[in-house]
C-alpha cells in the first residue's frame, strides 16, 4: 500500500519539476516561436545562483534576487543583440541558440569549474502523513508550482498584458497597427521565460546535481512536453508534463528506467509524425 | 641595441632549450581533458607534472630525463587514436600513460600492437591482457574482495541491492560482487541497470525501500551518483540501508554534500587524505605547487602518478623504453607512490585499497586492505 501512495506522490512531484522546468520553455518557444536550445543553461545558471552566493560569503537568500535580476539581465542582453534579429526564423534561431547555449556552459566552466556542487536543501526532513512520509521540500515545491500555475493562468485571461501577448501571437501587423509595441512584448516575453527557466533551475538544485551541462536534460525533457501537450497555452504544458511525467514515472515503476525513456522517446516521435500540434490546441 | 641583445638572448635561450629536450625520453600523457571525464583533467594533469618531478630528481629512466606530451582523450576512440598517432609516430613518445575510458583503451591496444609500453591507470572492470599493456587501475575484485566481507562482519550488510549506470562496468563490477556477496552469507535482493544521465531516481528509491535491502552497492557514475544519492538521503533510507561505491571520489561526494551522505561508503586505492605521510606530502605539493589552480586530488586524478611512476621503474629495469625488453622485466616490479607501495603482478597490479566513510562530508578511511589481487587471469 505504501508503494502506491508514493509512486502517486512522486508522480505528481514529476509533474510539478516538469511543468517548472518546461514552463519558460513555454512562453519563448509557444508565445514567440523561438525554439530556445539554451533553455537549458538558463536553468544551469538559475541553480548556479546558489554556487555564486555561497562563494560570496552572502546570505543564501540572496540567491533567489540574484538569479532574478543575473539571469534577466544576461536574457534581456541576448534578446537585444541575438534573438531579435531571428523572430519567425525558426531554424536560424535554433543554430544561434544552441551556439548560445554552448557558449554560456563553457563560460560557466571557466568561472565555476567543472566539478559538482551541491546545494543545501532549504527545508531538511520529511511530513509524515501516517501511511508514508515525504521530503518536506518536495511538498513545498508541489504547492508553490501548483499556485503558480493559478495565478499565471488567471493573469492570463485577465489581464491586459494577456490580452496584448494573444493578440500579438495571433497577426503581430495588426496588433502593432493597434499600437502595441511588439518589439518590447517580445523582449518582455523572452526575458520573463528565461527568468522562469533560471527560477526553476533555482528551486529544483537542492534536488539535484549542479554542473555545467545539468540543463541539456531539462531541455530534452521539456521539450517532450511541449510537443505532446501543444504550444501556446497552459493547458497544453499541464497536459504534456502529466502525460509525459506520467508515461515515465509508470513505465521506471511498472519495468526499468530505460523502458520508461523509451516511452516517452516513442510517444514524442508518434505525436511529431501523427499529430504536430499537439493534443491541446485552442487554435 | 638593448632589444637585439634580448632578441638573441632568447634565440640562444631557446636553442639550449632545445638541445636540451632531444637528450629527453618523451613520454605520452592521456588524459580527458573533455567529454565526460572532463572533471578529471585537471588533477590527471598535475598528478603527471609531480610525478615527471620525482622521476627526474631520482635520474629520469636510463638516465634521461623525461619530458611529458599530454593528449586529451575524453574524445570519442577514433579521434584519441589519431592524437596518439601524432605523438607516437610523429613525436617520437616513447611510452604512454593513460587514463580514460575503456573504448579508447580498447582502440588503443588495437593500435599500439604491443609495440610500445602502455600503462592504463583508471578504475575499470578488469580483463585486459594485451601485450605490453600494464594496469595500475582498481579492479572489481580489489575494490571489493576485501570490502564485501568487511561491511558484513562491521556493519552487519546481508541484503544487498546492486544500482549501476548500464555499460560494462557497473554489469561486470556486480557480476563480480555476488560472488562475493555469496562467499559472505549475504543475498541480492534487487539488481536494475540505468541510463546514463538519469536524473530521476524515484522509481528505483521506490523499490530499494521495498526490497528491504541494508546495504546498497552503487556503480553509478558522476552526475547520476550524485543526482540518487541526494535523493536516496531525501527518501530517509540512510536509516535502513549503508551505500558503498566503487567509484565515489571526492568530487562526487562534494557533490552529494554532507547532509546526504550518512552511511556512504567508497572503496578506491586513493584518498586524498589517505592516512600515510607520503598522501599527504602529495595533497600538500599539489597545493604548493598549483596554488589556486590546485585541482581537488581524487582516484582518477592521482592514478596518472602511478601510471609514470610504474613506468620509469619498469624502463630503468630494462635498461631502456623498448616494448620487448620491458615486457622482459615486467613482471614484479615494484613500485611506491602516495597509495603505498605496489608491486606488478603479470600485467595488473596487486595493490592497497582503503575503505572510506563518506559521511562526513570528507573521506574518512575506516579500514586498509594491503597487497590486495588484482583477479585478472591472461592467458
Amino acid at each position: 500500500m505504501e508503494s502506491v501512495y508514493l509512486f502517486a506522490l512522486n508522480f505528481t512531484w514529476q509533474i510539478a519539476a516538469l511543468a517548472l522546468l518546461a514552463l519558460g520553455l513555454a512562453m519563448v518557444f509557444g508565445q514567440l516561436k523561438i525554439m530556445n536550445m539554451a533553455h537549458g543553461e538558463f536553468v544551469m545558471m538559475g541553480a548556479y545562483s546558489w554556487v555564486l552566493v555561497a562563494q560570496m560569503g552572502w546570505p543564501l537568500v540572496l540567491a533567489v534576487p540574484v538569479c532574478v535580476l543575473g539571469v534577466g539581465a544576461i536574457a534581456f542582453v541576448v534578446e537585444r543583440v541575438l534573438v531579435r534579429h531571428l523572430y519567425a526564423r525558426p531554424f536560424d534561431s535554433l543554430l544561434a541558440t544552441w551556439a548560445l547555449s554552448i557558449i554560456i556552459r563553457e563560460c560557466v566552466e571557466l568561472s565555476f569549474g567543472r566539478q559538482f556542487y551541491n546545494v543545501p536543501l532549504p527545508l531538511q526532513g520529511s511530513l509524515d502523513f501516517g501511511i508514508v512520509s515525504y521530503p518536506a521540500y518536495r511538498i513545498l515545491v508541489m504547492v508553490c508550482v501548483l499556485a503558480l500555475f493559478a495565478a499565471l493562468w488567471f493573469y492570463y485571461r485577465n489581464s491586459r498584458l494577456g490580452l496584448r501577448l494573444r493578440a500579438m501571437v495571433e497577426n503581430p501587423n495588426l496588433a502593432q497597427a493597434h499600437g502595441i509595441n511588439t518589439t518590447r512584448l517580445s523582449t518582455s516575453v523572452f526575458v520573463l521565460g528565461c527568468v522562469f527557466a533560471g527560477l526553476a533551475g533555482l528551486i529544483l538544485a537542492p534536488t539535484l546535481s549542479v554542473y555545467p551541462s545539468m540543463g541539456i536534460d531539462a531541455l530534452i525533457r521539456s521539450f517532450f512536453a511541449l510537443i505532446i501537450g501543444g504550444l501556446g497555452s497552459l493547458e497544453g504544458l499541464a497536459i504534456g508534463t502529466t502525460i509525459v511525467s506520467g508515461m515515465q514515472s509508470g513505465l521506471s515503476a511498472l519495468f526499468s528506467q530505460t523502458v520508461g525513456y523509451l516511452g516517452v522517446l516513442v510517444l514524442a516521435v508518434i505525436f511529431i509524425w501523427r499529430r504536430p500540434s499537439g493534443l491541446y490546441n485552442p487554435r | 641595441m638593448k632589444t637585439f641583445m634580448k632578441l638573441l638572448s632568447v634565440t640562444v635561450g631557446g636553442l639550449m632549450i632545445s638541445t636540451v629536450a632531444q637528450a629527453q625520453t618523451k613520454i605520452g600523457v592521456l588524459v580527458p581533458d573533455s567529454g565526460p571525464g572532463g572533471l578529471f583533467g585537471p588533477s590527471a594533469r598535475q598528478a603527471a607534472e609531480l610525478a615527471a618531478q620525482d622521476i627526474n630528481a631520482a635520474g629520469g629512466i636510463g638516465g634521461e630525463p623525461i619530458e611529458l606530451v599530454f593528449a586529451d582523450v575524453g574524445v570519442p576512440p577514433a579521434q584519441a587514436v589519431q592524437s596518439v598517432q601524432r605523438l607516437w609516430r610523429g613525436q617520437g613518445v616513447e611510452g604512454f600513460v593513460g587514463m580514460h575510458d575503456s573504448a579508447v583503451r580498447a582502440a588503443l591496444t588495437g593500435q599500439f600492437k604491443g609495440e610500445v609500453p602502455y600503462v592504463y591507470t583508471a578504475v575499470y572492470e578488469g580483463g585486459e591482457c594485451a601485450a605490453s599493456t600494464y594496469v595500475t587501475g582498481e579492479t572489481p575484485a580489489q575494490q571489493l574482495d576485501p570490502v564485501i566481507p568487511w561491511l558484513t562482519e562491521n556493519k552487519g550488510a546481508s541484503k544487498w541491492y546492486l544500482i549501476g549506470n548500464d555499460y560494462n562496468w557497473p554489469r561486470d563490477t556486480n557480476a563480480v560482487a555476488k560472488g562475493y556477496i555469496a562467499d559472505s552469507g549475504g543475498e541480492i535482493v534487487g539488481e536494475e541497470y540505468v541510463p546514463l544521465g538519469t536524473s530521476d531516481f524515484d522509481a528505483s528509491l521506490v523499490r530499494i525501500k521495498g526490497s528491504g535491502a541494508d546495504a546498497i552497492l552503487v556503480t553509478l557514475v558522476g552526475g547520476d551518483s550524485v543526482g540518487f544519492n541526494i535523493a536516496y538521503s531525501a527518501f530517509g533510507l540512510p536509516e535502513q540501508a549503508l551505500r558503498v561505491g566503487t567509484l565515489i571520489e571526492e568530487n562526487t561526494l562534494a557533490g552529494i554534500g554532507a547532509a546526504n551522505a550518512a552511511g556512504l561508503y567508497s572503496s578506491m586505492g586513493y584518498f586524498a587524505n589517505l592516512p600515510n605521510d607520503a598522501a599527504a606530502a602529495y595533497a600538500a605539493r599539489i597545493s604548493d605547487t598549483f596554488g589556486d589552480q590546485a585541482a581537488q586530488p581524487n582516484g582518477l586524478g592521482q592514478s596518472v602518478y602511478d601510471g609514470l611512476v610504474l613506468l620509469a621503474a619498469m624502463g630503468n629495469a630494462a635498461g631502456s623504453m623498448d616494448a620487448a625488453a620491458i615486457a622482459g622485466v615486467a613482471d614484479g616490479t615494484s613500485f611506491s607512490s602516495p597509495r603505498g607501495s605496489a608491486t606488478l603482478d603479470g600485467n595488473h597490479v596487486a595493490q592497497s585499497v582503503y575503505l572510506a566513510d563518506g559521511s562526513s562530508g570528507s573521506f574518512e578511511v575506516v579500514a586498509s586492505f594491503d597487497s590486495v589481487p588484482h583477479g585478472v587471469a591472461c592467458n
